[in-house]
């Protein structure tokens, strides 16, 4: 290694040093650019970050604690709370960084901290004579707007969340479904649902922040069934879902899911498949096991009777929670089988009869007696509940549908969805028209367009059904899934027309007129339908279906009642526990919360509370 | 000599012992503690000797001191856990020392951290913990928060 | 003559790192030496299982503040070996540019101390200045100097940014051309090989049955490296020497490390010429849903210390139920280190616990 030659030249040839840039003497001075991924103190973007705390149960340090903003309201999908960093723990990692599901949190570039006074930012200080002697007492001073980096330049962003390199699963297990083609002419169910290991593999996703359980109208346990399910344990999740929910087939198929839409890993990528992890654990159990999982017969108190009116989902849950709590319920239902608008109004393809008579059947097997075909107001008198039952819930829905009654809608061929679908489900017959046009954008205008073009395929062998509504594609109103797989089952949907006149020539419907619609709501939020003549549309077609709203029928209540409600408009008003002004009248479902099934099944347990206590007090 | 080869000796070799070839370049090998010595003989003959470490886990709900010695063979490239169970109750072994010099930096730290004592060891003293009074504190019933909470009484400020 | 007892460390201008060495002199001669270790227990393999495994990683890069990354890779593969994850190929080039990249700054680093123990000041600063470029690369990589937290069990955390392979390449050149004034400074120099030559030796045989390996191993004439032992990473796939000396002394041991260098440098122009391309990570189970199957493994690779190996032990729960770490310095620093200083002379004391190598973090955990 050592090479000793000797040279009288050896110092001269540090001159190479003379002009070679120095490490650390920059002349003129240059400052040094700090990297683009810098691990700095933290950044959160307010208008992103949806509350959910992942970053804090990621800490390895604890250093980051979830600190409520009482001025923010909290919504679906965002807490309000917002991360606390407490700069003696963090180590600056940047997990909570790769855990944000929405990419709200960063680390910036910088270290720098400007406060006006150390109390301020400092959440421990040592004893001093004004804290009495106490270490470690939060100063007077400290808030957590003040040292939560609201000043932080927003672009000094350093260490971002970059999706691939992210701890969070963003893409969900796809979910196999019954092909296009083979689903024209069968009412045969659509999804397949997920075996065990890609439920498990789903629920794994989950990371367990809590946001779908505040978005859940029935605030279901949603965060302790999908652990239940990642860790092969159904009958425990299935557990879970029976404490406020007993429909749990029914609303694995056909919930609205508020819970995915509030997902966090929802906001980048795909949020966990909520519904379909209900779905899979609600199979798993046959239903003569579902007795023996749920280990609860009815409670043993006092006896009392309640009378509820519709058997729909917030008939069946009110009974329900009555039955566990040791009181009869008996559901008075006009349509000869149980379900209500789940039954007669969602095809079978979107929810299998015998789901619903799974469900049903349980909450029959507690002792709840459901006489069909019988019609309060007709067969039976509201004033005879009254005084033959202690409490009475009325939950009969929306089941009547609207007309949009431009000219040409009394003819005998236009025809209200709700009444078709009921049919279909009745297994009477139905008109099927060569070329049906619906009118209307939700799901029931779906649902119908969807039934129709089914017996359209079995009866001609082709399809010709058109669906037309007046918002424009980005608002219509029905469900993103159901409009895609009309359109793949070969349906028409034309956004933004708004209906004319039905045209009938020799006593046929030939077809429906429309204009463009340009805008359906005002600038207040208020239905106010703006059309355009000039841009006609004409549909042909022999038939006309309506499925532009429901509403309900509470003829059934006599004037003597009704005039004793006390009503907001005309939607009769509850308290929170659901009881009208008349004491021993309980209201709920469609006709407080408008027509939503979790909404429903939530109600149906309130009322059931509602009642309970009620009788208690009247005892 | 290849890890089925090795593995036969060992269960030849060394009384009640079982090993498992885990992967190409790693055998598992559990013996009785009475066997220890034996095997580490054994294996110190056979080509094994490096000692890499020595370590201790506390299986506390088989209330059992799972030691693990951990040698390598430059020749045959296998690097083998050598593992043996102590009561929990009482673990007392024998020192690896006059086999493996340095054996007895491990089996301090052991000493110290798991309350292990290895017979024979000239230095079973205080090695990394200062002025330590409490029980070994890598024992798995031993939880350092609450360690914190009493000795400190911080925890309870902290919201 | 009166024996004294002298406390070398852990408050000593001369001392690297936080570490202590309780001396018995006799005049100039240290008659017994005792290491006095424990300044640096921050109790990680306590910590660790109290955490679980994603939480576990960015703490292992503090168990060698000089030479983090190794750690971070030690605990990566054990965590792929329990759980069975794969790394794409990128992945493993970039580790092994990284490794290699913390290896030369962890040499620098060790020159520093090294020339300083000896009364060379000027190859320190050299050293430190040379070390800060790699320093910046690191920033730029993984937006961190020191700690990187950067390999994870999977692959690395982030890819390589846009740049970064000039500013590497840039860093390496400005190495290679500084490295022969390095030798003229200090390893060519008459005084650094008087002082150096024949003190501290030892044989291979002492060395293995004391546990010591890498460069301290390699100085003794052993041919032995974990990189072509049990390759890892791409070392499979590169070309590189392993760099031998003879007589087992101070002056051998700094001669290897210096010799590492220019080996290091060579394997990372080769992998960033060899880098495929490709994802540098593969997503890991959902941390707060991931439980690892009950198992245990032993991961090893060559630090610029030696063998830095990590012993885990997963009982199927989320959290590690053992995680031993064997770090390269600790049989050098305690038994090793006590038989050299005996009869050392005290002006030796301080190179000789140098010219192991010793990182007293690594020795206390």
């Amino acid at each position: 290694m050592i090479t000793e030659k000797k040279s009288i030249f050896r110092p001269f040839t540090a001159l190479k040093y003379l002009f070679r840039r120095p490490h650390t003497f920059c002349f003129p001075f240059e400052q040094k650019p700090t990297a683009d991924r810098y691990r700095g103190l933290h950044l959160n973007d307010r208008e992103a970050c949806t509350g959910c705390g992942n970053c804090a149960d990621i800490c390895p340090n604890q250093a980051i604690a979830m600190v409520e903003q009482p001025d923010v309201a909290p919504c679906p999908g965002k807490k309000n709370e917002l991360p606390q960093v407490d700069y003696g723990r963090c180590c600056f990692c940047g997990l909570c960084v790769d855990i944000c599901p929405p990419g709200s949190l960063s680390l910036a570039r910088d270290y720098i901290h400007i406060a006006p006074s150390p109390e301020s930012f400092l959440a421990y200080v040592p004893a001093t004579e004004a804290s009495g002697g106490e270490a470690f007492v939060t100063p007077p001073d400290y808030s957590i707007m003040k040292a939560s980096l609201s000043h932080r330049l927003a672009d000094n962003a350093g260490f971002v969340s970059e999706m691939d390199y992210s701890l969070v699963d963003f893409e969900r297990v796809p979910m196999e479904v019954v092909p296009p083609e083979d689903r024209r002419n069968s009412f045969v169910e659509i999804v397949k649902g997920f075996s065990e290991e890609q439920a498990r593999r789903e629920a794994s996703r989950c990371l367990d922040c809590g946001l779908c359980e505040d978005a859940c109208p029935a605030n279901m346990g949603i965060a302790d069934y999908v652990r239940a399910i990642w860790e092969g344990d159904n009958a425990a999740a299935v557990r879970v879902f029976y404490e406020k929910n007993p429909l749990p087939s029914i609303c694995g198929r056909v919930c609205t899911h508020k819970c995915e839409e509030a997902c966090g890993i929802g906001r980048r990528g795909q949020p966990v498949a909520i519904r379909w992890l209900k779905r899979y654990a609600a199979d798993s159990v046959p239903p003569e096991r579902l007795g023996e999982i749920l280990a609860r017969g009815p409670a043993e108190t006092a006896q009392k009777k309640v009378a509820i009116v519709g058997a729909g989902p917030a008939g069946l849950s009110c009974a329900y929670y009555l039955a566990l709590a040791g009181h009869s319920a008996t559901i008075f239902e006009a349509l000869p089988k149980p379900g209500g608008v789940m039954r007669y109004g969602i095809p079978e393809y979107r929810l299998p009869y015998d789901a619903l008579d799974k469900d049903i059947g349980h909450i029959q097997s507690l002792g709840v007696e459901i006489r069909c075909s019988t019609r309060v107001g007709r067969d039976v008198t509201l004033d005879g509940l009254h005084a033959d039952f202690d409490a009475v819930f009325l939950a009969t829905g929306f089941h009547v549908g609207r007309s949009t009654r431009v000219e040409g809608t009394d003819h005998p061929h236009v025809f209200q969805a709700l009444d078709l679908l009921r049919e279909i489900t009745r297994g009477g017959d139905v008109m099927v028209g060569r070329k049906i046009v619906v009118i209307g954008g939700g799901d029931v205008a779906m649902d119908i367009a969807r039934s129709m073009a089914r017996l359209q395929a079995t009866r001609y062998g082709t399809i010709h059904t058109t669906c037309c509504c007046l918002e424009s594609e980005d608002i219509i109103p029905a469900s993103r899934e159901e409009i895609d797989e009309a359109r793949e089952e070969g349906i028409t949907v034309c956004p933004a027309r708004g209906p004319q006149r039905v045209e009938i020539d020799a006593g046929r419907i030939r077809g429906l007129h429309t204009v463009e619609c340009t805008s359906v709501f005002d600038e207040h939020g208020r239905f106010d339908p703006k059309l355009n003549p000039e841009n006609k549309q004409f549909f042909e077609a022999d038939m006309i279906v309506e499925a532009i709203g429901q509403a309900p029928d509470l003829s059934y209540v006599p004037e003597s009642l009704d005039e004793k409600l006390a009503k907001e408009g005309r939607r009769i008003q509850v308290s929170e526990d659901l009881q009208t002004s008349l004491p021993w009248l309980f209201v709920g479902g469609d006709l407080i919360e408008g027509p939503d099934v979790i909404h429903a099944i939530a109600n149906g347990h309130a009322a059931a509370r509602g009642i309970a206590s009620f009788l208690e007090s009247k005892s | 000599m290849s890890e089925e080869e090795l593995k036969s000796a060992i269960e030849r070799g060394v009384e009640a012992a079982t090993a498992t070839v885990q992967r190409p370049g790693r055998l598992l090998a559990a013996v009785p503690n009475a066997a220890a010595v034996t095997a580490l003989i054994l294996l110190k003959a056979r080509g094994f000797e490096h000692l890499s470490a020595i370590s201790c886990t506390d299986w506390i709900e088989e209330e059992q001191f799972e030691l693990v010695y951990h040698l390598w063979s430059y020749q045959d490239r296998i690097h083998v856990m050598l593992k043996t169970r102590l009561p929990r109750a009482n673990p007392w072994t024998v020192t690896a020392a006059p086999l493996f010099p340095h054996a007895q930096t491990y089996e301090r730290e052991i000493h110290e951290m798991y309350g292990v004592h290895f017979d024979g060891n000239p230095r079973l003293t205080p090695f990394l913990l200062d002025h330590w009074r409490g029980p070994p504190p890598m024992r798995r019933d031993f939880n350092t928060r609450d360690h914190v909470r009493e000795r400190f009484g911080i925890e309870e400020r902290i919201p | 003559m009166r024996e004294l007892e002298l406390y070398f460390g852990p408050q000593h201008v001369g001392m690297v790192g936080n570490f202590g060495i309780v001396l018995t002199v006799e005049g100039d001669t240290v008659v017994r030496a005792r290491s006095n270790p424990g300044y640096l227990h921050r109790g990680f393999e306590k910590l660790m299982e109290y955490r679980t495994y994603m939480q576990n990683f960015p703490l292992v890069c503090r168990l060698n503040v000089m030479d983090p990354d190794p750690e971070e890779m030690v605990y990566a593969m054990a965590v792929e070996e329990l759980a069975g994850l794969t790394v794409p190929p990128r992945a493993h080039y970039i580790r092994t540019i990284v490794l290699e990249m913390s290896r030369i700054n962890s040499h620098l680093f060790w020159l520093w101390g090294f020339g300083n123990l000896l009364g060379f000041d000027t190859i320190g600063q050299w050293a430190m200045g040379d070390r800060d470029y790699f320093l910046d690369c690191f920033e730029m990589l993984c937006g961190g100097r020191v700690y990187h937290t950067y390999i994870w069990p999977g692959g690395v955390r982030r890819d390589l940014p846009d740049g970064f392979q000039d500013k590497l390449r840039a860093a390496l050149d400005n190495l290679e051309r500084m490295l022969p004034d390095y030798d003229e400074v200090f390893f060519n120099n008459r005084i650094f090989a008087d002082r150096t030559r024949g003190i501290a030796s030892f044989t291979r045989e002492e060395a293995v049955s004391m546990g010591l390996t890498g460069a301290n191993l390699r100085a003794t004439g052993a041919r032995v490296d974990v990189r072509r032992e049990e390759p890892y990473a791409a070392y499979a796939d590169l070309d590189f020497e392993v760099p031998t000396m003879d007589a087992g002394d101070s002056y051998s041991r700094a001669v290897v490390i210096r010799r590492e260098i220019d080996q290091s440098i060579s394997i990372i122009r080769q992998a960033l010429e060899k880098m495929p391309a490709g994802p540098a990570w593969k997503k890991t189970p959902n941390p707060f849903k991931w439980r690892v199957r009950p198992g245990e493994a032993y991961a090893k690779i060559e630090s610029a210390r030696g063998e830095d190996g990590m012993y885990l032990v997963s009982d199927g729960s989320d959290k590690p139920r053992r995680a031993f770490v064997r770090g390269p310095s600790y049989p050098a620093a305690i038994l090793m280190l006590e038989k050299l200083l005996e009869g050392a002379s005290l002006s030796d004391v301080g190179h000789i616990m140098l010219s192991l190598n010793i990182a007293a973090p690594e020795v206390d955990r």
